[in-house]
């Protein structure tokens, strides 16, 4: 009994982490792109939930249909921040902390905008990944079927992400921009291209990552602030904000811990042992613990 | 003429400020006021860390929380009178500050600035959740009010006592900047190895930038929290902490009015869009989230060192020559 409760909560956490994971992957793609952090990244979750919702129960869309509607407009939301916030702060002589400033008050405005168009009350999520209440068995243990399909996704998302990284010329562009700009540059890559692409690929992820996290977190204010952001920072940073499979781990470590602290001490104090477990990492290995792409400290 | 112009510009300015509360139209706009006032007190301090010392601070709210509960609870639980309550609040953020000027040793920009994110979250999950101690978000009430001899201070008193804050806030701010410090922390901030070429204890002086300015938003937080006379967690959650340092890069991080104008300004803003337009109470929070960030995105040096350009142009002196450490105007030898 106790090792199925074992069981289990691992699996609620690697789950949950991994999606912690994927947003930590947007602010990893926009690090290495342009050296600066989104604040706004946790926006796009909340974006691309409510668009789902729209889509999914309001223009009676099919699933396949409302996801990758969604999708497509976060993309182009990606590019719209691009040219319409980064590239001017930067045209203005604004720096690093502008930018930061400038993405915090657009997670302010996106907030706003939602609770003037939807109302604060969060809505029910579309029970796409099965009823709350449906169990997949696996021998002795059961998974809430929501779980289940949450992990297939990530997964999916995963192993296509490293096939678009190491085997495409796509990815190799990318990671040649994100070694050496000026070298990349010189070798003939696009950056232009290359960082429009990491842009659009920072706020996707992070719009499915928002779609998988609403049937947990409902569709609600919460998806576009506070704490699910900072553990998406959490877990970019485990990964030294480098190493995009890295963020991918540090998100799990976060959402493993986060289980494990509400089984054995309180639920109310998780976030407080998720944030503490940053701040030792800040301190301990400010490079990262999951990061095998820079050596060294 | 254009230095009896300057005169007349200041007195009247200065003038205004005395008579404020005479101007106002009601309480609630001088209550508005005071709140601006705090929120002065707070985005200076952030100014003095940020532009003057290069470190970044997103904690802000945690400081200002600390200081507005220890205040809170010193006189509550304790029965001390308030000054000894203001005192002891600002001691403690001063100190949580030297604590997180600990990590800045080490780490730069981002890093930091996750820091200082997760410090403030800690304070306000500690806030909700230490509930025998702090009321959680049920709140905590009874907090005294300041009073002379049994009446208890009117919002104009507040005010007045607020501006006087304020005010000492920036002189000292502006006393630092000058001293031996200040220097250390513009050299620190220009290049760090090399000002530690020259005998500048970095350390020393990153933590001295932040235990002052964490004292600030210690002070404003315990002021606070004895203008209302009740506490809850709710204005000190992260998003408060982004507002501080919005009103610092509107305000301008390279001018000692940067706090200023952006703590009055981004006060004002929502009031002013809430309370003077109708049938707008649902989307006054868009608007001002978008002309703060259009102002950051067309103006990211910020409106006070602007304004101030503009005035000196007006006085007919050289705004060019104005600069952070030349700021009477002369020309640099």
């Amino acid at each position: 009994m106790l090792f199925n409760d074992l069981l289990q909560n691992i699996i609620g956490g690697v789950t949950v982490g991994s999606t912690y994971g994927l947003i930590g992957l947007g602010v990893v793609f926009l690090w290495q792109s342009i050296n600066r952090i989104n604040f706004a990244n946790i926006s796009s979750a909340m974006l691309a939930a409510y668009l789902f919702y729209t889509f999914y129960t309001q223009l009676h869309f099919g699933f396949f249909l409302s996801f990758i509607c969604s999708i497509l407009i976060i993309a182009i939301y990606g590019m719209l921040l691009r040219y319409l916030v980064y590239e001017p702060i930067t045209r203005h002589g604004g720096d690093k902390l502008e930018f930061v400033v400038a993405t915090l008050m657009l997670c302010i405005l996106w907030l706003s905008v939602i609770n003037a168009t939807f109302g604060g009350l969060p809505k029910p999520f579309p029970p796409v990944f099965g009823e709350a209440t449906s169990f997949v068995q696996m021998g002795p243990i059961s998974i809430p079927s929501v779980y289940f399909w949450i992990f297939l996704v990530v997964l999916l998302l995963i192993l296509g992400l490293y096939f678009l990284l190491r085997k495409t010329f796509i990815g190799k562009m990318l990671r040649a921009t994100a070694q050496n700009k000026e070298a990349a540059a010189l070798m003939g890559v696009n950056v232009n291209l290359t960082t429009s692409i990491a842009f659009m690929m920072a706020t996707t992820i992070v719009g499915i990552a928002g779609i998988l996290l609403a049937p947990i977190y409902f569709v609600s204010l919460e998806l576009g602030g506070g704490s699910i952001g900072v553990k998406g920072f959490a877990s970019a940073v485990m990964g030294g904000l480098i190493d995009p499979f890295g963020a991918i781990l540090g998100g799990i470590t976060i959402g493993l811990i986060e289980n494990f602290s509400t089984l054995f001490i309180s639920s109310a104090y998780k976030d407080i042992i998720s944030f503490m477990i940053l701040v030792v990492v800040l301190l301990w290995k400010p490079r990262g613990i999951f990061n095998w792409t820079t050596k060294g400290d | 003429m254009r230095q009896i112009i300057k005169r007349i510009v200041y007195f009247l300015f200065f003038t205004f400020l005395l008579c404020m509360p005479l101007l106002s139209r009601n309480d609630y706009d001088l209550f508005v006021t005071n709140r601006a006032l705090l929120n002065v007190i707070l985005a200076s301090g952030l100014v003095f860390l940020t532009g003057f010392a290069g470190q970044i601070s997103l904690g802000q709210a945690g400081f200002s929380a600390i200081g507005a509960y220890t205040s809170a609870l010193v006189t509550v639980k304790l029965g001390l009178p308030i000054p000894v309550g203001i005192l002891a609040g600002v001691a403690l953020s001063a100190f949580a500050g030297l604590l997180v000027a600990i990590p800045s040793f080490k780490l730069k920009a981002f890093f930091l600035s996750l820091m200082t994110i997760a410090f403030g979250q800690i304070v306000w999950l500690l806030l909700v959740n230490l509930t025998k101690l702090t009321g959680g978000s049920q709140g905590l009430f009874n907090i005294p009010l300041m009073k002379i001899g049994n009446n208890l201070f009117s919002n104009a008193m507040y005010y007045y006592v607020f501006l006087a804050f304020a005010v000492l806030s920036l002189v000292l701010i502006n006393r630092i900047k000058y001293s031996h410090i200040g220097r250390k922390m513009f050299a620190v901030n220009d290049d760090e190895i090399a000002a530690e070429a020259c005998g500048i204890n970095s350390k020393n002086t990153k933590i001295m930038a932040f235990s002052i300015s964490a004292a600030l938003a210690g002070l404003s937080g315990s002021l606070y929290a004895h203008m209302l006379g009740f506490l809850t967690p709710e204005p000190f959650v992260f998003f408060e902490s982004g507002n501080a340092v919005a009103m610092a890069v509107v305000g301008g991080l390279r001018h000692m009015s940067g706090g200023v104008i952006g703590g009055v300004l981004l006060t004002w803003l929502p009031e002013l869009l809430r309370l003077n337009i109708r049938g707008f109470e649902n989307y006054y929070l868009i608007v001002n989230a978008s002309i703060v960030l259009l102002i950051i995105i067309f103006l990211p040096k910020g409106l006070g060192a602007s304004l101030f350009n503009g005035l000196s142009r007006l006085w007919g002196e050289n705004p060019r020559a104005m600069t952070l450490r030349n700021p009477k105007g002369k020309e640099k030898a």
